[in-house]
């Protein structure tokens, strides 16, 4: 994997290529806009990292030549800016993703992925994966455990939209949406409780739970991992 | 903010200018109404002088009068004096006990011969000469009559005296000299007096008050512009830098104006510049500190040394709490109304917006074995909105939580409200941690202000808190929960 890194600090840059080489890319560095651009015109790099404060020509200047030619290119643009400064709304046109320093180089790698995994669609499309549980998007069907489990259409549904926000709150607004997508009508009153309730019985034994989020929905989350059962 | 909370030190700053001549309105009135108080009272004396020399005047023709009309009376004959005064005349002169008539006639002069023997001789410097009467002020010993009034004996009576000196016998032989006095007590006059002084006095007493109140009337409304200016710059915020308005100046002051407008100029220059000053630093920062984690991270990846891991886990750690204070200081910087300004604000329905921030943050108060959750807001008939800066109020609420996650600590119950109350909006975060203590609660919205050693706090998050919630229009307060935790009430006015 092919990538460009454009950033001017020496020390970071150094840090940079030497985790995302263990993380399994290809580095090539250049310390300020004009080599980046040169770089850039001369390779066919997969991925691109770009420092917003590069010297001679900014990274927004060089995102900028770069989308005239390559506007496939995923780029996530590093800044010391944050999402407040009207620089980094101007982002938004060019960048697939931006990362505000210091980061953690875990997040920054996790990002780096999405945005190839966008670039590149039809991979991974109908499998949906947390640990010990496992959903088949074509079949509709899920995997406890080695174990086939089936679902109700709603459940499906439901199960589908917990675990594409695995860790993340799902509210009972998402849930509603999305079963109107699927066609039939939307029990209201405690239909989501019923089937939520039902979902839990099916994956016992996965090692994960659905938590009630007081007030605004659900979250499918490793069981005991964190805190008390809500 | 009135200016007149400033610290005594701001004025003693100034002691250049002392500050005597204080008001321009107790100025005003001295100026123009001393002068005419002085000037009234010499045109009162004046009058009075006049109006009393006019009385003298005419007095004095009467008292002519009267002693020429007596000396017609004495007829010289041979060599002696013939002198036809009818009982019912000298009646008639003397009767009046207010406005007595005395006369005497002498011959030569000082011998006395006809009258009251007790009127006084001329002054001596008076050097006689014929026909033409004198008038001098004198005292005349009361004659003791009965039915005399205000007469005891040895009683004194002022009296104004005319004296007429007359020659009389044949003009070719040996002349005699006569000296006619009338004389008339100064007791009416100086009654006239009186009444002079009264009548001058009394309008004047009368329209000094009146002019005065004119004067104070007059000098307020022509002030009354500068007291809206003043009024303007008093009831401006103390970070509202923005220059005043010069039209609505009266024109002797607009060069004052100019000046503070001026004045106003350079230090919002000033500010401007030390805010993107701090701004800049902080990106600076980020960089190096990026470098820092990245190289500490690999270093840790590196080594099985377990005190250098321990050692390295410490190195990360400050990097990140020095990210986190970068970050902070930034957002105070933002939070400030001028920098905010340039930020638009926008309606923004609350209740999707607390709900949004609120579940993105679960998964973090999760990992900290926190239950957060939201209390479930009856129906409400409209959406509550508000006019807010939505990426200024999100950073102002994610502090709010972060707090309570960080002090509630593992196990802890955090919930958030959304209601209404009156016209604002209350957005209520409650925990069920240890609380502030109530003397602390005013004290945690300083900066760098830290009331417990608990957390990796920077001191900065409430500080942060008020300045964004006051830039809303808002406030927030502290309160404690029951049995314990912390209420932090953010109020904000509603749409």
């Amino acid at each position: 994997m092919q990538l460009l890194l454009a950033e001017d600090d020496p020390i970071l840059a150094n840090g940079l290529i030497a985790q995302l080489n263990g993380a399994g890319f290809t580095v090539e560095h250049a310390p300020n806009g004009p080599v980046a651009e040169f770089l850039l015109g001369r390779q066919n790099f997969d991925i691109a990292i770009l420092d917003l404060g590069l010297p001679m020509i900014d990274g927004l200047s060089v995102l900028k030549t770069l989308r005239a030619t390559r506007p496939d290119l995923p780029v996530v643009v590093l800044t010391a800016l944050d999402k407040l400064d009207s620089r980094v709304a101007g982002l938004n046109a060019g960048a697939d993703d931006y990362m505000t320093k210091p980061f953690d180089f875990p997040e920054l790698e996790a990002r780096l992925r999405a945005v190839l995994r966008r670039a590149r669609p039809g991979a991974a499309q109908h499998d949906v994966a947390v640990p010990g549980l496992h959903f088949d998007r074509a079949t509709r069907r899920a995997v406890v455990d080695g174990e086939p489990v089936e679902l109700s259409p709603r459940e499906a549904t439901l199960l589908e939209l917990l675990m594409a926000q695995f860790e993340k709150v799902v509210t009972k607004e998402q849930i509603a949406a999305a079963w109107s997508g699927d066609g039939g009508e939307v029990g209201g009153g405690n239909t989501a409780e019923v089937h939520i309730h039902r979902l839990r019985r099916k994956l016992e034994g996965s090692g994960l739970e659905i938590r009630t989020v007081r007030g605004l929905g659900y979250l499918l989350a490793t069981e005991h991992a964190h805190g008390r059962p809500a | 903010m009135p200016m007149d909370d400033r610290p005594e030190a701001d004025l003693a700053q100034h002691s250049r200018f002392p500050p005597r001549n204080g008001s321009l309105r107790r100025q005003l009135l001295i100026w123009v109404l001393l002068p005419q108080l002085v000037l009234w009272g010499a045109g009162g004396v004046a009058t009075y002088r006049l109006a009393v020399n006019y009385v003298n005047q005419a007095a004095d023709a009467t008292l002519s009068q009267a002693s020429r009309a007596l000396a017609r009376r004495v007829k010289p004959i041979g060599s002696g004096l013939l002198i036809d005064f009818p009982r019912a005349a000298q009646d008639i002169l003397e009767t009046d006990p207010n406005d007595r008539l005395f006369y005497m006639v002498s011959t030569p002069p000082g011998e006395f011969v006809l009258g009251n023997s007790n009127l006084p001789m001329p002054p001596k410097e008076m050097r006689p000469r014929l026909d033409a009467p004198y008038f001098y002020d004198g005292e005349i010993a009361a004659p003791d009559e009965p039915g005399q009034s205000g007469g005891g004996p040895g009683a004194v009576v002022k009296a104004r005296i005319a004296a007429l000196y007359l020659t009389y016998g044949e003009p070719d032989g040996q002349q005699q000299w006569m000296l006619v006095q009338v004389a008339r007590g100064m007791a009416p006059r100086e009654d006239l007096f009186k009444m002079i002084l009264i009548d001058t006095l009394l309008p004047m007493s009368a329209l000094i008050p009146l002019l005065t109140m004119i004067v104070w009337v007059g000098t307020g409304a022509g002030l009354k512009p500068l007291l809206r200016l003043r009024k303007e710059v008093e009831g401006r915020s103390p970070v509202d830098l923005a220059p005043l308005h010069v039209e609505s100046a009266p024109q002797e002051v607009r060069s004052l104006v100019r000046a503070l407008n001026e004045l106003l100029a350079s230090v919002r220059q000033n500010v401007n510049a030390q805010k993107r000053f701090i701004a800049d630093a902080a990106h600076q920062l980020r960089t190096p500190l990026a470098g820092l984690k990245s190289q500490t991270a690999l270093a840790m990846a590196a080594t099985r040394d377990p005190e250098l891991l321990a050692r390295l886990r410490l190195v990360d750690q400050s990097a990140a709490r020095g990210a986190h204070l970068i970050s902070q200081l930034l957002m105070l910087a933002r939070a400030d109304p001028d920098a905010a300004a340039a930020s638009e604000m926008a309606p923004l329905d609350v209740v999707p917006f607390v709900r949004e921030i609120v579940a993105e943050f679960v998964p973090r108060a999760m990992r900290a074995q926190v239950d957060l959750g939201m209390d479930d807001l009856p129906d409400q008939p409209e959406p509550l909105r508000i006019n807010a800066v939505a990426l200024l109020l999100r950073e102002a609420l994610i502090n709010v939580i972060d707090n309570a996650v960080k002090y509630t600590g593992g196990g802890g119950v955090i919930t958030v409200q959304v209601r209404p109350d009156g016209g604002d909006v209350l957005i209520v975060v409650s925990d069920n941690g240890p609380g502030i203590a109530q003397g602390d609660r005013a004290r945690v919205f300083e900066r760098f202000v830290r009331v417990t050693d608990q957390g990796e706090g920077c001191g900065l998050g409430l500080a942060i808190v008020r300045d964004i919630v006051a830039l809303h229009g808002g406030s927030v307060t502290l309160d404690g929960a029951q049995p314990h935790g912390l209420q932090v009430a953010l109020r904000l006015p509603r749409l």
